[in-house]
């Protein structure tokens, strides 16, 4: 299984994928990172058949909701990441579709953020929805273990 | 339109720019009545976050303004920090920083060029619409972008914000082995660019020209990326010790970002165009035969042939690329010893999308005292209003859908990274 946490550690919230994939990491799970943007998204999960995606987004939900969304699943309205790009997560599963790279099994855990200003801190409901998202991605790989 | 009630053209999203922010364009019949490019965030964070930080810092904290630039903030601050320093690095090592930056030329222009501003030419809502018809253009933008990372990987550690980068050279370099290792992608690279030249050229471009005062590097010898003098179409040569001598940023009450101006001018145009217009003998042979046979002789003013112009610059990052390459030998040591000392330096370096300054004071210590950051989109920020002024009255008579659109194609020839000027970026146009 591939395990991608995106996001920017300088803008707040949006360090959420990166920390929940650093989180892992301690705990001997390896995991990659990246900003989220699509192409680069595109070339981690290019080839791989499982995958997992952290990122911060941003629905009408309350912050700190954590969102497991499948490919089919995904919001049309949301922001899938947060980061400052123009093409992310959702343009990735479209396009990775198109183009037939999509992995065949693809999970997006979603983290409700609201504060993404250059060196914000991370809010506290984040932080707690961060540990809810280790704690499930953890007994996942567990229980296929 | 005259004669006709008054109109609103809204865009409250401008996709396919790196980042969100909004554009308000107010039309009274076919004049346009306001022009307001707004921005929301505060844009002047990095410079109070990097005051008190070792200058050792400072590449390392600016990359991380903008996920699709992060070389040229780190090129800017090395420089502008060996300048303050009164540094001399190794001629391998300022060869390396031109390979760097190479990789980030290609990653970004392969990005816009076919995944942000083509599927406007073509009609297409996003790049995802324009797969369905054009796979392989769109293959071949994934395949251009993965070698610039590549090179990035290669010197900078990772991707997205590098951080082998340092004050006085590399943290480490690589060996001769390894950048050659590299040149049968960038020689499928450079056969791609040139492709992307011609299919560039096929594209329809809107009869739209304005007398810009075209801004960018000049080299000697050299296609600008790191260093030469700040040169204009109007006559500017200037040193970069000299630049707020003769720009200055100005405050508007719509949007948090500052404009820059040429001071007692206004305006002024940053980015591929500029450099092609005002470079366009440095660039290499195959680039310059290239452009000519797509129809581009200097100066350029259509502001939408930017679109094949940044094709063009593709060729040359491929080519120069790998000219690097053919003449590197690893350095004696990947950086100089670098000493705390007081000293104010700045320095300009070409971003993808125009120039950057930086400008740093640093105390006996070597804590940063003193930071300036003014990214490219802030420079042209000015200039894209003063064309959206003009452009829309031409599309008075257009649906209000279709001069949206064209109103965005305009606004993304300038591939604002409004990122680096600030956080998100949204467009937005009324007609009354």
């Amino acid at each position: 299984m591939l395990i991608i946490g995106c996001g920017n550690r300088q803008r707040g919230d949006d360090a959420a994928g990166l920390i929940v994939a650093e989180r892992l990491r301690d705990g001997g799970i390896p995991t990659q990172t990246c900003s989220g943007e699509a192409t680069e998204v595109m070339e981690l999960w290019r080839d791989h058949d499982d995958v997992i995606i952290i990122d911060a987004v941003t629905t009408a939900s309350r912050i700190g909701t954590l969102h497991i969304w499948d490919p089919e699943g995904l919001p049309k309205n949301c922001q899938v990441s947060a980061s400052t790009h123009g093409l992310g997560i959702a343009e990735a599963v479209e396009l990775s579709r198109t183009l037939g790279q999509l992995p065949a099994r693809l999970r997006v855990y979603g983290i409700e953020g609201r504060e993404f200003g250059v060196s914000s801190e991370i809010s506290p409901d984040v932080m707690r929805a961060i540990e809810i998202a280790v704690g499930r991605i953890e007994s996942e790989i567990r229980s296929r273990a | 339109m005259s004669g006709r009630g008054g109109r609103t053209i809204k865009v409250d999203t401008l996709a396919r720019v790196e980042g969100e922010g909004a554009l308000y364009i107010k039309m009274a019949g076919d004049r346009v009545a306001d022009v307001k490019l707004k921005i929301y965030e505060p844009p002047r964070m990095f410079e109070a976050f990097l005051r008190g930080r070792h200058f050792s810092e400072a590449p390392d904290i600016t990359a991380r303004i903008c996920g699709i630039c992060p070389i040229a903030y780190q090129m800017s601050a090395v420089h502008a920090i060996e300048r303050a320093l009164a540094i001399k690095i190794d001629p391998a090592v300022r060869l390396l920083r031109r390979l760097f930056y190479c990789g980030e030329w290609i990653e970004s222009h392969a990005l816009h060029v076919y995944m942000l501003h083509a599927p406007d030419f073509l009609g297409y809502q996003d790049v995802i619409e324009m797969a369905k018809d054009h796979r392989a253009a769109v293959e071949k933008a994934l395949r251009l972008k993965k070698i610039g990372n590549r090179i990035v990987h290669l010197l900078g550690g990772r991707e997205i914000h590098p951080i082998s980068a340092c004050v006085g050279g590399f943290y480490k370099v690589p060996s001769r082995k390894q950048v050659q290792e590299l040149v049968s992608d960038l020689e499928w690279a450079l056969e791609a660019s040139l492709e992307t030249v011609r299919w560039t050229s096929t594209l329809e471009f809107p009869p739209f020209e304005q007398e810009y005062e075209f801004v960018a590097l000049q080299h000697p010898d050299e296609y600008p990326l790191n260093e030469g003098r700040l040169v204009s179409s109007h006559g500017l040569n200037i040193d970069a010790a000299e630049y707020e001598d003769r720009f200055v940023e100005v405050h508007v009450k719509h949007s948090n970002a500052l404009h820059s101006v040429m001071r007692g001018k206004g305006s002024y145009f940053v980015g591929p165009l500029a450099r092609f217009n005002l470079n366009f003998g440095r660039l290499p042979e195959i680039a310059q035969k290239a452009a000519i046979e797509a129809g581009l002789r200097p100066p350029v003013k259509n502001l939408f042939r930017s679109i094949v112009v940044r094709a063009v610059e593709l060729v040359f990052a491929c080519a120069e690329a790998l000219r690097v390459i053919g003449e590197y030998e690893a350095p004696a040591a990947a950086h100089v010893d670098v000493a705390n000392r007081a000293g104010v330096g700045q320095a300009i370096t070409e971003a993808p999308r125009g120039i950057l300054y930086h400008r740093y004071a640093v105390d006996e210590n070597g804590l940063i005292v003193a930071a300036k950051i003014v990214p490219p989109t802030s420079q042209n920020q000015r200039r894209i209003e003063d064309d959206l002024r003009e452009y829309a009255g031409h599309l008075a008579a257009w649906p209000i859908e279709e001069a949206t659109w064209k109103c965005e194609q305009a606004v993304r020839c300038y591939d604002p990274c409004i990122s680096c000027a600030t956080h998100f970026l949204k467009v937005r146009i009324d007609r009354q």
